[in-house]
Formats: structure tokens, sequence, C-alpha cells
């Protein structure tokens, strides 16, 4: 009882403690959003995001809140908060949440000069969003377990039944589901829900695209579906999670050879609708686009004249589909991997 | 306003909040089900008849059969090993058996994980979650067999049973509800596990409900997921209400306490300080040797700082969900205990299937209310609050309880004879009596709260991290070094649980 | 015939020795209680006897098969020892029926009617057959329990103060109800117990205990009688002592020369005198005395009364057990005469006399 007692007492005191060392941080975190501050709603990056957010404000003296997320999760979101959304900008990594908020009639037009920024094939039709980067599709493999001359020559091959359990994808993701809409978009709807049958029956699915890397790398599975810049990410901090993987380029218009575009947009109920316009500038100025390119991200950068890091390979040799972004058709997606079974 | 069989009236602040309490709890299933019925029934048939359903239904059910077999097996096994029988430094196991507690299952994951990468699937699921779940077993059934009269046993033995047939059918019989009452709860636990189950690549509905919610946000879909999820829940409730029967258990008469007969092990001896030691080895050894192994890796981009700030608010969330929980369920505890009335068992019952939803439909119901009804409270930690009081309640309310049987109703009746008022009353009686219990609730409460994960993803303000989500993001990134620190506060903060329940099984057999 | 024979048993409850060498026979079909206050080691020379704890030393014969000691151990369940608990220790999760037939074969657990004669036997009514423990009274669950013992005929029964938990009322009738079903069945019985009412009225040999030895073993009107010692005397009932000294076969003490029962030698004794061995008449005669209280119990009463010298002044305050039609009014003169001859102690001890059997 008595020591029950002082064990619990103690527990308080050491609680209340740490409470206070720590006050500052709790306090501030627990507070609700700020009116007054920019609100970004980000699926990008955090280190990336946070590093233009200090920037941004740094230069023009505005303050910057994020809410962290993954794409067609804020997407969603904001669609469902409406016209009330806090938000004031959203930043995503690919192009279908972006366009579900855009069909629910919720994005402002992008300012033109802002638009000029970047590059035409970074920009979709209906200038309601801007592209800010872009990450090339990829297979990574292990050579060890898998020689060259048997690696697909198309991502639609991995549907054969010969891949059984020999290839991952993090289907769950934003990422994989960007992926899926490209092929919906290149390959029409019917072979895109074969090809999620193959990957429902034979694919191995795992929680993200680390997962996936690490996977290859430990040879639990031979090959795997991602984005290129996990790849180089790793290679350029421990390679613990690539050292025995290589990537593949599938190239020639495949769409496994899918570029994927990030976006970013003004929510037309912004109550700081010129801030958030300066903000989505400031990314994709010159300054903003090195900030990304010099950056651990390995995105490729999309500004005018802004060159990507040069340990990448260059974007135009990708030879990716062609493909307006804003046609790329989230909730499509969700439904045909619903019915496949994966969601 | 209330009244109890005896026709004393309730305090109305007491009634009040007990009222807001039953509400708050009933809240999450109401709002699940208007959803549903929002989707509509064609839309809905669409949804849950297909085979990722089918899939997500096998999947629950064979984890929730193995995982209750084994915890069961083990439980039971381990117990009887402590309580009953010579086992060399039976006090120590008894320790060693409740000390998994300590160890968030999550983290249990991602300890094997790293030892066993292939782990996956159903197989490595039912392994780590029976490491993690069976003291839930374990717990409830020693306290039951130390506080069943030895002499029960005696009497068999005498009649010509060995001690097998003796303990199969004299004493296993009177374990039924600690049993059944451990098995429930290690089925809740499973179909609210979320981490564990993500970790190694095996859907249920927690992490299906999961996923759909960071593709949709709050959808029909996730709506509709998390009301069967809700029906297996409720389903549990009610087989557990129906196995336990109608029948009171009740002892015959308080015996004697004494020291039961413990039987020799003979050449059993070996065996059994196997299982023992492989179990504390699995169960606790994995985990903690590979704890130690990645906080020596060490991780290059380790910020002291974060972690503090994590920690901080960790702490933060956790003493005002604490505190709030407690002081909600102190005057429900109360009326429980002494008024009788419809108010007060429907509170019980509401707190009761309440707590027992996963942590990932509290918390999608809760968005759902929000984003349409409330949105001055939307996205702010007022709702992640109120989703902890919502999952935790039960925690405090049992400890609360039990120290309301050390201020008996006399006792407070004599202050008031004495002329000491209502408010004078609680303070200086019923306030010191049950502020044990009360502490105790709050430590749990605090405790479950600091690791919480499932609803913390979903409803954490921006910019809020805890302990868990931060361990939960690096982890999904296999980021093992960087997941080290907040594993090992996680581990930490819990290590205090193993203590109070030791405790308070002493206490209450039923946990 | 011998049922049970203990042969300097010796044994611990924990690492405290508590029985320090008992020596104890049970003839067939006897019943035999073992009679001490709490702590004394009652219960655990019974639990040696039925098999839960083994002796440290010494050995437990059944039927002429040594069961413990002597490098022999049978398991409880293979002594047939009926063992009834201080609370009947009824299977909370069975039925009355299930209860009693616990310890049939599973061939005979179906047959209702060894239960119901059972049941019947203990004064129950075969109806409750169906019911659950909990649903019966305190006496009826003890009787249920002794039905349980008695079904798999055992060849001993113990009773470990079986009836300590009933209303005084209720104690009589069913200890009455059990005497009867265990004569009925004719079977051996040990009854461990702290009332020496229930030692006396129930047992035909009662074996008194003290801090873990046998002090006297004896019919009960030897044992109440002739207590071996003082502490026996005591514990047996009411007991007073004055102060004598011993002539021959007499003593001399306040109450006057009376008759020894047994020898004492020479010299200063200590002479019980029950309440009941007392009797009071108003006429002159006896020893003078004057009653100074009265403790009315109905069917009798105690009368305090102080022993009067030959100057008027009171002397000593003595005990005596009158009828309780008989009315003694405080401060009503009196003489007192002693009944029968009285026993002497030296230091404790019981004369010379040797402990009867």
């Amino acid at each position: 009882m008595a020591l029950r007692r002082s064990i619990l007492a103690a527990l308080g005191v050491v609680s209340l403690v740490a409470l206070t060392a720590c006050g500052d941080g709790t306090l501030e975190a627990g507070k609700n959003l700020d009116p007054d501050k920019l609100t970004i709603y980000s699926a990008q990056h955090e280190n990336l995001t946070q590093a233009w957010a200090e920037k941004f404000k740094a230069d023009t003296g505005i303050d910057v809140q994020i809410r962290y997320g993954n794409d067609s999760s804020m997407g969603n979101q904001i669609v469902q908060e409406g016209a009330k959304s806090p938000a004031d900008v959203f930043l995503t990594e690919n192009s279908p949440a972006m366009t579900t908020v855009q069909d629910a009639g919720l994005l402002a037009t992008v300012d033109p000069a802002t638009e000029a920024q970047v590059g035409k094939a970074y920009a979709p039709s209906s200038k309601q969003w801007i592209g800010i980067a872009a990450r090339s599709t990829v297979l990574v493999y292990n050579p060890s377990k898998i020689t060259e001359a048997e690696l697909p020559k198309s991502i639609m091959d991995l549907q054969d039944p010969k891949w059984s359990g020999k290839w991952g994808a993090a289907a769950g993701g934003a990422d994989f589901q960007a992926i899926v809409s490209a092929i919906v978009a290149t390959e029409g709807e019917a072979k895109a829900a074969a090809w999620l049958k193959g990957l429902k029956d034979g694919g191995k699915i795992y929680q993200n695209n680390i997962a996936v890397m690490k996977a290859v790398n430990a040879g639990q599975v031979p090959v795997g579906i991602m984005y290129h810049y996990y790849w180089y990410r790793d290679q350029a901090l421990t390679k613990a999670g690539s050292k025995n993987t290589k990537l593949l380029y599938f190239r020639h218009q495949d769409p496994g050879a899918f570029v994927s575009l990030s976006g970013g947009a003004v929510l037309k109920a912004s109550k700081h609708a010129a801030n958030a316009q300066k903000f989505l500038a400031f990314v994709t100025s010159a300054e903003g686009q090195k900030m990304l390119a010099t950056s651990d991200a390995k995105e490729y950068a999309v500004g005018n004249g802004v060159a990507s890091d040069p340990a990448l390979e260059p974007l135009p040799s990708l030879q990716a589909p062609d493909l307006d972004p804003s046609t790329l058709n989230g909730p499509k997606v969700i439904e045909l991997m619903t019915k496949a079974g994966i969601l | 306003m209330a009244r109890s069989v005896g026709g004393t009236r309730s305090p109305v602040p007491v009634v009040v909040t007990s009222l807001a309490v039953a509400v708050l709890c009933l809240l999450p299933l109401g709002v699940v089900v208007a959803a549903s019925i929002d989707v509509g029934w064609d839309a809905a048939r669409t949804l849950l008849w297909r085979p990722r359903v089918a899939e997500l239904l096998r999947n629950t059910t064979a984890l929730v059969v193995l995982t209750v077999t084994a915890t069961t097996l083990l439980g039971l096994s381990t117990a009887w090993l402590v309580e009953r029988t010579a086992l060399p430094g039976a006090r120590v196991w008894r320790v060693l058996m409740v000390c998994p507690l300590a160890v968030p299952a999550f983290v249990n994951s991602y300890a094997w994980v790293t030892v066993r990468p292939d782990l996956e699937g159903l197989r490595g699921a039912v392994l780590v979650t029976t490491l993690s779940y069976f003291p839930f077993v374990f717990l409830p059934v020693s306290a039951a067999l130390r506080s069943l009269d030895p002499t029960v046993e005696e009497t068999a033995r005498s009649l010509g049973l060995g001690p097998w047939r003796a303990f199969l059918r004299a004493v296993l019989p009177q374990l039924r509800h600690a049993t059944l009452g451990g098995m429930l709860l290690v089925s809740l636990h499973l179909l609210a596990e979320f981490g564990v189950l993500a970790m190694l690549r095996f859907p249920t509905f927690t992490t299906a409900i999961l996923e759909q919610f960071q593709v949709a946000f709050s959808d029909s879909a996730g709506s509709l997921l998390a009301l069967v999820l809700m029906g297996l829940c409720l389903g549990l409730l009610t087989a557990d209400q129906l196995l336990r029967g109608t029948s009171r258990q009740a002892r015959v008469g308080r015996g004697a306490a004494r020291r039961p007969v413990r039987a020799a092990l003979g050449r059993w001896k070996a065996p059994a300080l196997a299982l023992m030691g492989g179990l504390t080895a699995a169960a606790l050894g994995v985990p903690v040797a590979s704890l130690a192994r990645w906080l020596a890796a060490g991780d290059p981009t380790f910020d002291g700082r974060t972690w503090l700030v994590t920690v901080g608010s960790t702490i933060g969330l956790a003493l005002v969900a604490g505190l709030l929980t407690v002081v909600a369920a102190f005057p429900v505890a109360w009326l429980i205990s002494r008024r009788r009335s419809w108010l007060s068992i429907l509170t019980e019952r509401a707190t009761y299937v309440a707590s027992s939803l996963p942590g990932v439909v509290v918390a999608l119901a809760l968005v759902t209310l929000t984003i349409r009804y409330a949105r001055p409270v939307y996205q702010t930690s007022i709702v992640l609050v109120a989703a902890y009081a919502i999952l935790f309640i039960p925690r405090a309310m049992v400890s609360i309880r039990a120290s309301m049987a050390h201020a008996p109703e006399e006792l407070t009746q004599a202050a008031r004879a004495l002329g000491a008022g209502p408010v004078r009353t609680f303070a200086r009686v019923l306030l010191p009596l049950t502020l044990p219990g009360a502490l105790a609730g709050f430590a749990m409460v605090f405790i479950a709260v600091s690791t919480e994960l499932t609803a913390t993803l979903i409803l954490a303000p921006t910019g809020v991290r805890t302990l868990a989500t931060a361990f939960w993001s690096a982890s999904e990134s296999i980021d093992y070094a960087g997941a080290a620190p907040y594993a090992a506060a996680l581990i930490l903060v819990s290590t205090p649980v193993t203590y109070l329940l030791l405790h308070r099984s002493d206490e209450e057999p039923d946990l | 015939m011998t049922t049970l024979l203990v042969r300097g048993v010796r044994a611990t409850y924990g690492r405290t020795e508590v029985l320090h060498g008992i020596d104890l026979v049970v003839p067939s079909g006897s019943t035999t209680a073992i009679l001490g206050p709490s702590g004394c080691g009652k219960t655990t020379l019974l639990r040696v006897v039925t098999g839960f704890q083994p002796p440290t030393a010494g050995s437990v014969v059944l039927d002429d098969e040594t069961v413990a000691g002597d490098g022999a151990w049978t398991p409880p369940e293979r002594r047939r020892i009926g063992y009834v608990a201080q609370e009947g220790n009824l299977f909370p999760h069975l039925s009355i029926a299930a209860n009693v037939a616990f310890g049939l074969p599973r061939a005979e657990r179906k047959d209702t009617d060894r239960v119901a004669e059972l049941l019947g036997l203990l004064g129950l009514d075969p109806g409750l057959m169906g019911r659950r423990p909990d649903q019966l009274s305190g006496g009826q669950q003890q009787r249920v329990a002794i039905a349980r013992a008695l079904a798999p005929r055992p060849r001993l029964v113990v009773l470990d103060e079986p009836f300590s938990s009933l209303d005084t009322g209720l104690r009589a009738a069913t200890r009455e109800a059990v005497a009867e079903a265990l004569h009925h069945e004719g079977v051996t019985v040990v009854l461990v117990t702290h009332d020496q009412a229930e030692a006396l009225s129930f047992a035909d040999q009662v074996a008194i205990m003290h801090e873990g030895r046998l002090s006297q073993v004896g019919s009960p009107v030897q044992v109440y009688g002739a207590p071996a010692d003082r502490r026996s005397a005591e514990f047996l009932g009411e007991a007073q002592f004055v102060s004598g000294i011993v002539r021959g076969d007499r003593v001399e003490c306040a109450l006057g020369e009376l008759a020894l029962d047994g020898r004492a030698p020479e010299g200063s004794v200590d002479v019980l005198v029950r309440p009941e061995q007392l009797r009071l008449v108003k006429a002159p005669g006896g020893r003078r005395a004057e009653v100074v209280s009265t403790t009315y119990f109905g069917h009798d009463a105690l009368v305090t009364l102080d022993l009067v010298d030959s100057d008027g002044h009171p002397g000593l305050r003595l005990t005596a057990r009158v009828n309780g039609l008989e009315a003694w009014a405080a401060g009503t003169p009196v003489s007192v005469d002693v009944v029968g001859p009285v026993r002497a102690f030296v230091d404790g001890q019981a004369g010379t006399v040797p402990s009867p059997g």
C-alpha cells in the first residue's frame, strides 16, 4: 500500500517535471490550427516542405503551419472538409489526389506568372495546380536473385503467373496508385484490371516503397516496383537498404516508365489566397527548385532552367509515356483496386 | 433525475457527468451506424459482398482463433505451474510472466522483425500476438487460482482423483470466468491490433480500415468496414456473456486462506523450466536484446530535441487524458457502486462496450462526426483526448470502484452524522480513501494513452507527434535505428503497468 | 480391529515443526475427536492422515497398510479417506447430485438412487439434487459435503471443524443428523474440533492436543472427569482450582476434607472442583458461603459465591452450577457440599495417576 502510493507519487512527480521541461513544445503542438497562419496540407517530404516553409518565412515574413499526411487521404480530407477546409495550400507527391480536389471544384487558378516558371510538360491543362517536382517509376531488382536477361521488358509483364511471388509493390500507397492511374490511362481499364488481378494473385504487398526496396535488398523478393528517389537517397546515405540492388527503367513509353508529377495548388476558399499564391510561386521559382535539386529528396526539379541532381538519370532519357496529368483518375484507380480486392 | 432502488436522490452533478459519459461512449457506435446507413443498401452490398471483405474476415478469424487458443493454453499452463506446482523460483516467474505487458505489441513485432526479417503473414502474426497477449490470460487465471480455496482440490483428491484429474474436474471449471475474461481481452486486442499486423503484412479489418482511411480519408467503404469490425466486437461480447451463463459462480464459502498443495514436478521439472525460460526469452529477451542492439547501433540522424518534444507532447496528452478520464470516471464509479439505477447500469454498459471497440473505429467515428457536425473542435487535441477517454475509461473505473470498497457508505453516513456536508464529506472521507484507486486508475490510463497508436495516427492534431506515432513512422520506413529511441521510451513508460496489474490481480481476481 | 494407526508422527508447517510425535489409535467403527485450541496442530495432523502433507517422521497405517512413513507413500486419492473441510467446499460449478456423485466411478455417477439414499440419510430432501450449491443454506451444504464424502464408501471419514461455520441452533441439529448418518453407515470417523461440547457429545474417543502433542486420549467421560493435566481440565470445561494438602486418599482444602479420585503424592496440591460438583443448600450443614451473583442460562444457572470463615469474613470465591429452576438471590447465606471425589494436580500434572489409554 505505502509502496504503491510512493510509486504513484513518484510517477506523478516525474510526469509533472517532464511536462514542465517540455512544456512549450507540448502546448504549442497541442494547440488548434492558428487561423492567421498560412496553412499547408502537405503530402510531400517533411524535410523538403519544412525547408521551403522556413526559407519562405525568412524571405517574406509570412508564418506557415504544416499538416502532414499522404496524397489520397489528404485529398479526400480536403474534399470532405469542403469550403471550410483550413488548408490554404495543398502539396502532393502525385497528381491523382490533386485531380480529386480539382474535380470537387475546390482549387483556385494558379497565377500565370507562377505557371510560366515551370515547363509546359509539368503543368496540367486545367491550370488549377502546378507541378513542383517529378519522380520516375523504376523496377528495383536484386542481381543475386535474378539475372538481367530474366528481367521484365514491361511493367505489364508482371501479371504473368511466372512472376507469381517474385515481385513486390506498396499497393496501399499513393505512389503506387499513381502508377496504376498511368496504366489505366495508357492501357485502358480492362487491361489495368487484369494487371491488378495479377498483382493480387502473385504480387507481394508491402507497407511502403522503402519496405519494398529493403525486401528486394534482403533477397526476400527478386524485384519490386517503386519510385527512383528512395534508391538514390539510400545510396547517398548508408546504402544499407539498397547495396544489393540495381534499378531498371522500362523507358519506351511503357506505363512502367511513368513519371509522376508532384503538385502544388491554392485552395479556392483560402483566406490567405495572396500569400498562398506567393508560396506556390516561391516553390516553383528557381530558388525553390534549386532547394529541391540540392536537397536529399532526390526528386527531379521541374522549374525552367533548374538542373536536377546530376546523380539521377536525365529526365528526358526516361522516355516516359506522354500523359496529361489532370486526366489521371484517382477514384477510378481506387475503384479498380477495391474490385481487385487489394483495398 | 435518477432514483436508486432505495429512493435516495443522486447528486445532480454526478447524474449529469454520468449521462455525459454514457452519451460520449455511445457516440462512436451511433456515428458508425449512421454513416453506414447513409451509404445506402445497394452501395453497402457491393462494398461488403466482395472477396476482399471475405479475405479480411478469414484472416481476422484465423488470427483470433489461433492466437486465443495459443494464449489460453500458455496462460493456463504457466499460471498452473506458477501457482500450483513446486516450480523453482515461482515468485520470480510470476512477475516475468506479466512483464511482456510492458512491451507494446507493435514494439514487440518490430523487435521480432529485426531478428527474423522473413517473419510475416499469419504465422508471424500469431507468434508475436501470442507472446504479447498471453499475460492477459495468465493474470486473471493465476489470480483466480490464488483465491481458490485449496480444499476444493483436496476434497477432489480425497474422492479418489489424481492431481491432474482433480485439476481438470474440480479446478478448471472454476477458472472458467477468469479464463473467459482473459480470452475476451485477447480477442478484443486482436481485433483492434494494427501495428503488429501492418508490420507483419497480415491484413485484417483494422489494418484495412486504416489503409482505407489513408486512401480515402473518412469514406463509406471505411465506415462499412468499421461497421463489420464493430459487429465482430459486439458478437464477441455477446458470446462471452452467453458462455458465462446466468449462474453466479460465487464462492460457496470462504475457507481459511491456506497455502495450496504444490504438486511436485518430478521429471517434468526440466521441461517446465524450459517452457518458462523459453517464453521469457521470446516475449522479453527478444525485444530487450534487439532494442539494445539498435540503440547501440545508433541513428546518425537522431535529434535529441525532437525526441524530447515528442516525449513531452506524449506525456502532456497522457496527463490531460488521464486526469480527465479519472475525473469523468469518479462520479460514474460512485453511481455504479452506490446507486443502482437505469442510469448507472446504462453508463456502465456504455463505457464497457465503447472501450471494447478498436481505436480505429472510435477515431474514424469521431473524424466523421467532427468534420460534419462539430467543425470547431475538428482536428484539435480535444477530439483526441475524447477518444482516449472513450477507449480507456473502464481502466480508471475498475480501480476507482475497487477502492470504493474501502470507503463504505456507512463511513460517509457517519461523516454526515458528524456534521460534515456533502462536499466536506467527499473531501475528508471519500477522496482520501479512494485516492490510491484513483491514482492507480490514472496511471493505467496514462500508460495506455502513451502507447496508443491507431486512434492517434488518425486524430493527432496538425504537428503533434507522440512516441507511438513517431516510432511508427520510423519503423514503417524500416528505419530500425531511428525507431529505437522511441521504442525505448515506450517500454519505459509502460513498465509500471506490470506492477499495477500484479497488484490489482492480487486484489481483484476478475481483473 | 484398528482402522487408523498414527505412530510417532512429526510434521512441519512452513519451516516450523508443529507436530512433535503423535501416537493415536482409532478403532474401527469408532468416532474419534481431536480436540485442541486453534494453532495446536490438529489440522496438520489431519492433513498428514489424508495425505495432503507428508510427515517428516513417523508413520500412518490404514487397515494394516502403511500409507505414509517407513518409505511408503500413498497419494490422497488412493487412501480412500473421505474428507470434509471446514466449509464443505462443494464444487460451485456442479449440481448437488453431481457433487455427491463426484467420487463415484463414471458408470455409477448416473445412479441417482445412491445419491438420493445418502441425501435422505443426512436428512436432506432428495428434491435438492438439481440445485446449485449456492442455493443451499450453510447447514445443508455441510450435509451435502458429508454425503459426498460417504458416497465412495471410504474406510475412514475425516471432518475438519465441519460445524464451526454454522449458527448455534443449526449446529446442534446438523451435528445430530450427521452423527446418525455416520453411525448408520458404520464408518470410522476422525473429527477435528476446538469445541469441547462437540467433541464430548460426538465422539467415542477424545484426543486432546496441545502445542503439537496429544496430552490425553480417552473416552469423553474419562477425559472430562479425569483430565491428565490442569490445561486439559480447563480446556474441557469450567474448572476452578483450590489449593489443598494430600493425606493418604484424602485431601484437605477450603471446602473441607474431600475424597481423592486416584492417588496423589502427600503434600500440597491444586484440587479441581468443577461447578457442577458443588451443591448448594439453604440449610446449614456444609461449608458456609454467601451468594454474590447469579448468571442465568435457562436450563441451568451459575452462582458465584464467597466462602465465609468462622468470623463471617468472605474467603475464597467459587462458582457452582445449579438447576435453572432454583432461584438464588445475592446475599443469600448458603452451605456448600462437594459431590463425589476430586482430582488433585501437582505443578499442572495430575497426581501420579498414569494417563488412561
